[in-house]
């Protein structure tokens, strides 16, 4: 079965379903690659085959369509290529980079931004399918029906994934603030 | 109701996902039972440290490229990563391919002794020379991957994945069957406007990881349907990088 090329009305369609759910594809590519670029070219990858299989949509909830194709284009993306390896240099310029930001501002600032850093580290760090539900459920906030569309799983594997990931987040957190206090 | 169990609801408590009754119940609970209590306090203030880290919102150049597609065959990764004239280009390709053929056979022989990644790679951009240089990159000419895949179940007993991505600028231009060092394997060749890439299907199952270059041709390792594969190529490492990506989605 061949599929037929997609019409400038499906494209324009298309748009219609994934642009207002722009900021989600992104953010979810950007968690899931750890690169702006990988994101951005994951991104647009899904969109062509969105268009491409736009017949698949049957109506109902676009963004967890979308966020589906474009979580499989990044998983198929990061499967050709070797696993990042986050450099602790990077990881470094980042928090003195947000700490920088907020020199001017009180102490608290400074220390928050410390935390979102550390935060942001953690997260990257935590095994993508952990990763991937805290980031649909705490900065998406989709509920877990929407959450089990978007990663094909049960609501039951939801919950327990959340859970899971959240205890690794407290434990990866508990012992930052250990090493650096 | 035990704490146990009130441990694993806590979650869907905090998450707004409980129903009525359910709710009913662990608010109760909690009333009664400071160790909860102060569970939930760590969710939440978790929660709080999560959601400090930052949502990423879409670059101002993505919605332009993905309001400007126009057609599928319209991929346009970011410009700024290539900027080699297109003579400059083609040169290259011709300087590549007169020097590759030249030396292929004197270097093949000199790296024998080589590590065994190095002389494989030489092997693939050997064979893909070669196939540029008869009359045709394929055995068996065909857009239709319904033409290709039995085509190699017949020959060599397995059928490697082949996708259709014409709509997307890289059209099956069909396959073949090569040798690579003493190894058959099953390459399938798609085009993209006048060059050719070759999708070289594991001869050895090890691959390496990173990609190489070789004589103005990238060798690109990548892991299709669960087979290792070689991506063999002078397209540009973008429209590589795109049509990697396609053939991973697609498969």
């Amino acid at each position: 079965m061949r599929n037929p090329s997609p019409s400038a009305l499906d494209l324009g369609m298309v748009r219609d379903l994934t642009l207002p759910h722009l900021d989600s594809a992104y953010n979810l590519a950007r968690w899931l690659m750890r690169d702006p670029q990988d994101a951005a070219d994951a991104v647009h990858t899904a969109f062509l085959r969105a268009a491409r299989y736009i017949h698949t949509y049957a109506g109902g909830n676009a963004r967890a369509w979308w966020l589906s194709i474009v979580r499989n284009c990044c998983l198929a993306l990061l499967s050709t290529r070797r696993p990042a390896v986050v450099s602790l240099d990077e990881l470094e310029v980042t928090q003195a980079e947000m700490a920088d930001g907020s020199t001017q501002g009180p102490e608290e600032q400074l220390h928050l931004a410390q935390s979102a850093a550390l935060v942001t580290g953690e997260l990257e760090r935590l095994p993508p399918e952990f990763r991937e539900v805290l980031v649909l459920r705490e900065l998406e906030e989709l509920s877990y029906r929407e959450i089990a569309a978007i990663l094909n799983i049960p609501i039951g594997t939801v919950m327990s994934r959340l859970a899971r990931g959240r205890k690794l987040m407290r434990k990866a957190l508990t012992q930052d603030g250990r090493s650096t206090t | 109701m035990s704490c146990e169990t009130f441990r694993v609801q806590l979650h869907a408590y905090l998450d707004g996902e409980l129903d009525r009754p359910a709710l009913d119940e662990v608010e109760a609970h909690l009333e009664t039972c400071p160790a909860c209590r102060r569970d939930l306090g760590e969710l939440e203030q978790l929660r709080d440290r999560v959601r400090s880290a930052p949502r990423h919102a879409a670059p101002a150049e993505l919605r332009k490229r993905i309001q400007g597609t126009e057609q599928l065959s319209d991929f346009a990764p970011n410009p700024k990563r290539w900027t080699a004239p297109r003579w400059a280009l083609a040169a290259s390709l011709l300087t590549g391919i007169a020097l590759g053929a030249i030396f292929m056979g004197w270097r093949y022989e000199r790296q024998a002794s080589g590590d065994s990644m190095a002389m494989i790679a030489r092997a693939l951009v050997s064979s893909h020379l070669r196939a540029l240089a008869a009359a045709s990159p394929v055995d068996v000419i065909s857009e239709d991957r319904h033409t290709v895949k039995p085509w190699f179940a017949g020959k060599i007993g397995e059928s490697p994945p082949v996708v259709d991505l014409k709509d997307a600028g890289f059209p099956l231009l069909g396959g073949r069957i090569d040798y690579v060092g003493e190894q058959r394997t099953a390459v399938i060749v798609y085009g993209h406007r006048k060059h050719v890439i070759d999708v070289f299907f594991a001869p050895t199952g090890e691959t390496g990881q990173q990609p190489r270059q070789l004589d103005g041709y990238t060798l690109m390792p990548c892991q299709l349907e669960g087979q290792r594969a070689w991506i063999v190529t002078d397209v540009d490492p973008d429209t590589l990088r795109q049509f990697t990506g396609l053939l991973a989605c697609a498969t």
